[in-house]
């Protein structure tokens, strides 16, 4: 997929053309397995969650109100590859 | 040239085809002819630079974004002196299992460190280039990263025009085969 392809996706407000090159992005190309690699980072950011753990909320905060609106979405896509390594069920055939 | 070249194709017959029906709107779509730049003098008296989309670099350096979703336009000079202990890969769009235990088979330096000590080829640049080949945006690519490696492997080579339509068509050919 083209970014124009992308573009013009998100000028005409085709969100399934978008999500299903997110599902490939997340999973190499294979979008099945992309959809569970999105629900497998949501399955362990709140696994680490359950036990109510001190997390550094004022950190989240200021992140959110002092960083890009750029800056927070690519840290959502690094966020998701934490999450999965995480996991302990790494598809991905290299390494990040 | 062997003599069973053909300048009115490009690698593999039908590849773009193929890429564009799995997946509808690819940018895989140019499809103009990049010749073979000839040799123009012995290969022993000519200076060798690599250029590999493999995602190896030095340690120590940022390593490419290979989260991004449009990709990573970035590239990195390795030292064409380096030890493969002084390289690491970042790249989760191919196997790297069989790199890591010998950089040789993706990233071939130590050949090429042997053929330049035995005087096959004439030398080695002082940096060889790399990057990734996840890269979603055609002309992003071709105005950054194949101008800036063009640039940064020196002015003989910066004139060549042909040598940065090679390093496009290249990232494409791994982006069609590797990371979509």
């Amino acid at each position: 997929m083209s970014l124009q392809y992308l573009k013009e996706a998100v000028a005409v407000g085709d969100t399934e053309k978008l999500i299903r090159y997110v599902r490939l992005h997340l999973g190499d190309g294979n979008e099945a397995a992309g959809r569970k690699e999105i629900d497998k980072a949501w399955v362990e950011a709140l696994k680490l969650l359950l036990d109510v753990p001190e997390t550094d909320r004022e950190f989240i905060l200021k992140t959110l109100a002092e960083r890009d609106a750029a800056t927070l979405a690519h840290l959502f896509f690094h966020l998701h590859f934490y999450l999965v390594q995480r996991s302990g069920e790494w598809i991905h055939d290299g390494t990040l | 040239m062997t003599a069973h070249s053909d300048e009115t194709k490009q690698l593999r017959p039908g590849l773009w085809e193929t890429v564009n029906e799995r997946y509808p709107g690819s940018m895989i779509t140019k499809d103009d002819f990049v010749p073979l730049a000839p040799l123009r003098k012995p290969l022993s008296e000519s200076r060798l630079t690599f250029v590999s989309s493999a995602g190896v670099q030095p340690k120590g350096t940022m390593p490419f974004d290979v989260g991004h979703p449009v990709g990573d336009y970035s590239f990195r000079r390795v030292p064409s002196t380096s030890n493969p202990s002084d390289l690491e890969i970042h790249q989760i769009k191919y196997p790297t299992h069989g790199a890591v235990n010998d950089l040789n088979v993706i990233f071939p330096i130590e050949r090429w460190q042997e053929l330049a000590a035995e005087g096959v080829i004439g030398g080695l640049t002082p940096n060889f280039f790399s990057f990734i080949g996840y890269n979603m945006d055609s002309e992003r690519l071709e105005r950054t990263l194949a101008e800036d490696i063009a640039e940064g492997s020196g002015a003989k080579f910066q004139l060549h025009t042909r040598y940065r339509k090679a390093a496009m068509h290249f990232s494409q050919y791994m982006a069609a085969n590797f990371n979509l």
